[in-house]
């Protein structure tokens, strides 16, 4: 720490702190517009000069760039500098347009709080207009040249945050610009970086223009209702509309970055299409009915099935974009009321034995403890099958962060050659055969094995069954694991170097790994690494030195788990079948629960109802017709079924198939908790009063409860928490009221009992994927930037950027079939067909398609079969 | 590893990039090379075309905005083919007070083409130079090599049909 004397005060910081942070964090006022806390330094404005005396010299100093070192007396407003100052103000201010009335900045811009600070009214200068002209060249971002004073925020936080360095200083002298290259219209990932660290008026967000001043809109901080990634966010607001979505740097653990779903994802909240009563289907048409009679009739519908045919006829689908709050009133609802364990949520659905490995990971120190942001302090990255640019946009930042900051290294494994923009030193791409994924983990294995990278006398003696482990693979050697997984030798040598090096590393197993034929294997196989890594070291740290951080695809994906909508477990992964684990949860809701309240035989909803097992379901949020993999299949077990109950905020096409169809508010007027993929519990909170009808589904499932003759009483997702936290044992410590400040992290507030870790003995085989002639080609489906579910598809903003779903086809197969860029292809799997716009690409491996599965209106399940889709292509 | 660039690259296959590839070549690896490679590039194509920007991006791991960036600082850098003859109109002071903007103006007329651009032939280049230490010849212009003072808006056409 540094002592040190701003204008008379005595200060102490941490060393290497500049001076302009330490007076800030001190509440002391320096004017500056260039500097953030965020990006490199610059030095670039000249409106932070302060008076440095230092071992008996004094001299001037921009404060922004110059540390703080001990003893140093600082003066940040002499006459002097204050002249000095104002001066720089004037020469900015001479070609500043001064239309504040019509800027959207005003009232929050740095400019015009220096200049009013300053007292500046009159210039020496003559000024001048500039009159740039205004780029209008994208649906979201709108740039004023005029406005810009060249701080060069936008540039750095483009290039070094987001990685896309989609623009950048463009000319010299007075014709400097802010501009893309070549002066094309700007194609960027539409972060709204640049919008949010402009300190002028100069980057303007096009869709909320003209709609509100700074000082109307009340900002309300919530969490994004998109990825897993769970980004804090403020919703702004003016007469109950929201109107814009910014972020605060200081809250939350994405420091203020947000994807473009999150910045201008919002506009869903008021789309016309909301669903605005309760329906209820009559002569094979939803109309409009009031509340009371849609609840009386759903109260009579489900007892009427469960006299006839036993409460366990009756399925539930939680989900993944509601709150925990929410499902837990879903599982309490339907083991309790409905009395029928049938109950489940689509990821669990995907993979259902993830679950229990993270679980594994988590007990065993495997998995990242505390927070996302930790990824930002790691010395190696690993991605595995994680396509983070798309899918968690954010983890991409906080990635490149560790890239810049701590000189980490990147390692991507992915059977395409995914986009990550990146400046690591070392970069490593393993791009591997299908199918081959485990194999491939367990070459570095087999590398750190046998290079002795790290102590096996350690290990041997922390773990048990390593040498089994090393017989397993004592003839899979690096030979062959190359010929196997199409990864060169050496590349495999140094990916092992990287993963086995001291520091801290971070694996993000992704959804290509969790939702494959072969994902335990590969999950099995990771949990090896990070044992054998692990176990070795001499660091004591609370993760060890390598961490699993598994992604999730929803905002709360996890919680959905966590809450227990799941055949498997209670909430808490609580075995149902345990009988004091089942008193509690008596005790807790003041009931018998049914015998049929069991695990059962491994099954999964579709099956069932296929097998005309169940006569009704009841999906909360979820659009599975679309969203689940096999369409057709899907949409056949819905038809089986005598009666459906859809709870959504959009008429999905899982709504459309339903008898009764409720409607349901957005995160918008929403409270609660999300869980995001780092097991964080982050809270939501209510900015606008419900739209149209719309209420929380938590409260729909009580007023079904009620007509049904069961109290579920409560009167906010405060008091459904606080029973989670009374009832639930990883959740205990989990108060309502400390979430505003602190997120809670259900890991790291119950460290599990650790047991000695056995090595999975996994033969390392690939996954064989048979050829079918007729159908040549592979059809690969994954994550996208622009689009996850029913909200993206009807935000306008989304649309506009991303329009139309494609399918991405490898650069030599195109050229083979003579289709070009955005050329119409059919694809053509035994299931069904479609046809798309072509994107030839050689991202991808050859005899490979892929298609991005969350243009949602766009329904490639209806393609896919349950394990690897193979189709035909043709030019249409 | 930029993998937005090598994509627009894909894009364009007729220009041959053997010649920027060989001398991206000699510069693998050494770090802060950007502008020396944009030199010899720009030597053998005669000026910084867009796909073998890309390229350099590419290659490099750099964003073509900031090489574009840093081409369009320098002076010495051009995107835009140039002509066969150069003309390049003093604009300093002297020549200023002497009537350099309607030397400029005629030169543009007659040619034309805007300052700073090339002609449709691709004969002429018209640029504007801050000085030329030939004050005294003022209002003075440079074509390639030759300099030719004391220019006035009528001898123009004439200076032009010469270097034809
Ligand atoms: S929106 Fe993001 S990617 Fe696009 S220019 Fe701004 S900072 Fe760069
Ligand atoms: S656009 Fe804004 S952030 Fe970018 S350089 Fe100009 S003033 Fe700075
Ligand atoms: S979609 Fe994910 S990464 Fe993007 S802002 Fe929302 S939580 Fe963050
Ligand atoms: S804030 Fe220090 S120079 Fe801009």
């Amino acid at each position: 720490m540094i002592n040190l004397i701003i204008d008379n005060k005595n200060i102490t910081v941490p060393r290497g702190t500049d001076i302009f942070l330490a007076a800030k964090n001190n509440g002391i006022y320096i004017p500056g517009l260039c500097y953030h806390p965020k990006l490199s330094q610059y030095g670039g404005c000249r409106l932070c000069m302060v008076e440095v005396t230092e071992r008996g010299r004094t001299r001037h100093k921009f404060s922004c760039a110059q540390p703080v070192s001990e003893g140093m007396q600082v003066k940040t407003k002499t006459p002097e500098i204050i002249k000095y100052t104002k001066s720089v103000m004037e020469y900015l201010l001479a070609h500043h347009p001064l239309d504040c009335p019509t800027c959207d900045k005003s009232g929050e811009c740095g400019l015009q709080d220096i200049t009013h600070d300053l007292k500046l009214s009159k210039g020496r200068f003559k000024t001048v207009r500039m009159n740039k002209p205004m780029r209008r060249d994208n649906p979201l971002l709108e740039f004023n040249a005029n406005r810009c004073i060249l701080c060069g925020r936008c540039v750095k936080l483009c290039k070094d945050v987001e990685g896309v360095g989609a623009i950048d200083f463009q000319n010299r002298g007075i014709n400097t610009i802010i501009g893309t290259a070549f002066d094309k219209p700007l194609d960027c990932s539409f972060c709204g970086g640049c919008l949010s660290v402009c300190p002028t008026g100069s980057w303007q967000d096009r869709t909320f223009k003209f709609r509100a001043r700074h000082w109307e809109l009340k900002k309300t901080t919530s969490i994004c209702p998109y990825c897993a990634v769970g980004c804090t966010i403020e919703t702004n607001t003016k007469d109950n509309t929201v109107l814009k979505i910014t972020s605060n740097d200081a809250r939350g653990m994405n420091e203020g970055n947000l994807c473009i779903k999150g910045r201008f994802g919002h506009d869903f909240v008021h789309s016309d299409k909301r669903i605005k009563t309760p329906l209820i289907k009559k002569n094979g048409v939803l109309s409009p009915v009031s509340w009371d009679d849609a609840i009386g009739y759903v109260a009579k519908r489900f007892r009427e099935i469960k006299n006839v045919y036993g409460g366990k006829a009756i399925g539930g689908i939680g989900s993944e974009k509601c709150t925990n709050e929410d499902n837990y009133v879903f599982q309490k609802f339907c083991r309790m009321v409905l009395e029928t364990n049938n109950i489940d949520n689509l990821s669990n659905m995907k993979s259902p034995l993830l679950n229990t490995l993270i679980h594994k990971s988590i007990v065993h120190g495997f998995t990242s403890t505390t927070s996302l942001k930790k990824i930002e302090k790691a010395d190696t990255l690993f991605f595995v099958g994680a396509d983070v640019t798309e899918a968690h946009p954010v983890i991409g930042t906080l990635a490149r962060k560790a890239i810049r900051l701590n000189k980490a290294d990147l390692i991507i494994a992915n059977l395409r050659n995914v986009r990550f923009d990146s400046i690591a030193k070392n970069d490593i791409r393993l791009i591997h055969k299908l199918g081959t994924q485990a194999p491939l983990i367990n070459a570095l294995i087999k590398t750190i094995i046998d290079e002795k990278l790290v102590d096996l006398k350690r290990v041997e003696k922390a773990t048990d069954g390593l040498r089994e482990l090393k017989s397993l693979l004592k003839t899979f050697t690096i030979k062959k694991a190359s010929q196997i997984t199409g990864v060169s030798e050496e590349t495999i040598r140094k990916a092992s170097a990287l993963v086995a090096k001291p520091g801290n590393c971070y694996i993000v197993c992704g959804k290509d790994i969790e939702e494959d034929p072969s994902g335990p294997d590969t999950i099995k196989a990771l949990m090896n690494l990070c044992a054998l890594i692990n176990t070795a070291s001499s660091l004591k740290t609370d993760a060890g030195k390598i961490s699993l951080v598994f992604s999730r695809l929803n905002n709360n994906s996890q919680g959905a788990n966590d809450m227990g909508v799941v055949p498997d477990f209670f909430p808490g992964y609580l075995d149902i079948d345990d009988q004091s684990n089942r008193k509690r949860f008596e005790k807790s809701w003041d009931t018998k629960l049914s015998d049929t309240i069991r695990k059962g035989t491994a099954f999964n909803l579709i099956d069932l109802a296929l097998k005309k097992k169940l006569k009704a379901m009841f999906v909360m949020g979820e659009n599975p017709i679309v969203n689940f993999p096999n369409g057709k299949t899907v949409k056949e077990a819905f038809r089986q079924l005598e009666f459906i109950v859809v709870q959504d905020t959009f008429l999905t096409e899982t709504a459309q198939l339903a008898d009764v169809v409720f409607p349901t508010a957005t995160f918008a007027e929403k409270e609660g908790t999300y869980t995001n993929m780092a097991m964080e519990v982050q809270r939501l909170n209510i900015a606008i009063p419900p739209v149209c009808n719309a209420r929380q589904d938590w409260q729909i499932l009580c007023d079904i409860a009620k007509k049904m003759g069961v109290t579920l009483f409560y009167e906010s997702s405060k008091e459904i928490l606080d029973e989670i936290e009374n009832t639930v044992p990883i959740f205990s410590g989990i108060y309502y009221e400390r979430l505003i400040r602190q997120s809670f992290n259900w890991v790291t507030a119950h460290k599990l009992k650790s047991r000695k870790y056995k090595f999975e003995i996994l033969n390392p085989k690939s996954v064989t994927v048979k050829k079918k002639r007729d159908y040549p080609f592979l059809l690969l489906t994954g994550p996208s930037l622009h689009h996850l579910g029913s909200f993206s598809r009807n935000s306008n903003s989304l649309v506009s950027v991303a329009s139309e779903c494609f399918v991405e086809v490898n650069r030599k197969d195109a050229q083979q079939m003579n289709i070009h860029d955005g050329d119409e292809v059919l694809i053509e799997s035994i299931q069904d067909s479609m046809k798309l716009k072509a994107k030839v690409t050689k991202k991808l491996p050859e005899n490979m398609i892929f298609i991005p599965e969350d243009y949602e209106w766009v329904h490639v399940n209806v393609l896919r079969d349950n394990v690897y889709t193979k189709v035909k292509l043709s030019k249409a | 590893m930029n993998t937005l660039n090598r994509q627009k690259r894909d894009q364009n296959e007729e220009i041959d990039f053997s010649k920027a590839e060989e001398i991206l070549d000699a510069y693998e690896g050494v770090h802060g090379a950007l502008i020396p490679v944009l030199q010899k590039i720009q030597a053998a194509y005669g000026y910084l075309q867009e796909p073998v920007i890309n390229l350099v991006a590419e290659r490099m791991n750099m964003n073509a905005s900031e090489i574009v960036g840093v081409a369009t600082f320098y002076a010495q850098f051009h995107l835009q083919p140039r002509g066969v003859h150069i003309i390049k109109v003093c604009c300093g002071t002297a020549c200023h007070v002497k009537g350099a903007p309607k030397i400029v103006e005629k030169f543009s007329a007659e040619l034309d083409v805007p300052v700073g651009s090339t002609t449709k032939d691709k004969l002429f280049t018209l640029e504007e130079v801050a000085c030329l230490g030939a004050c005294s010849l003022a209002p003075v212009a440079m074509i390639d090599e030759d300099v030719h003072g004391k220019l006035a808006p009528d001898n123009v056409t004439q200076v032009i049909q010469k270097t034809k």
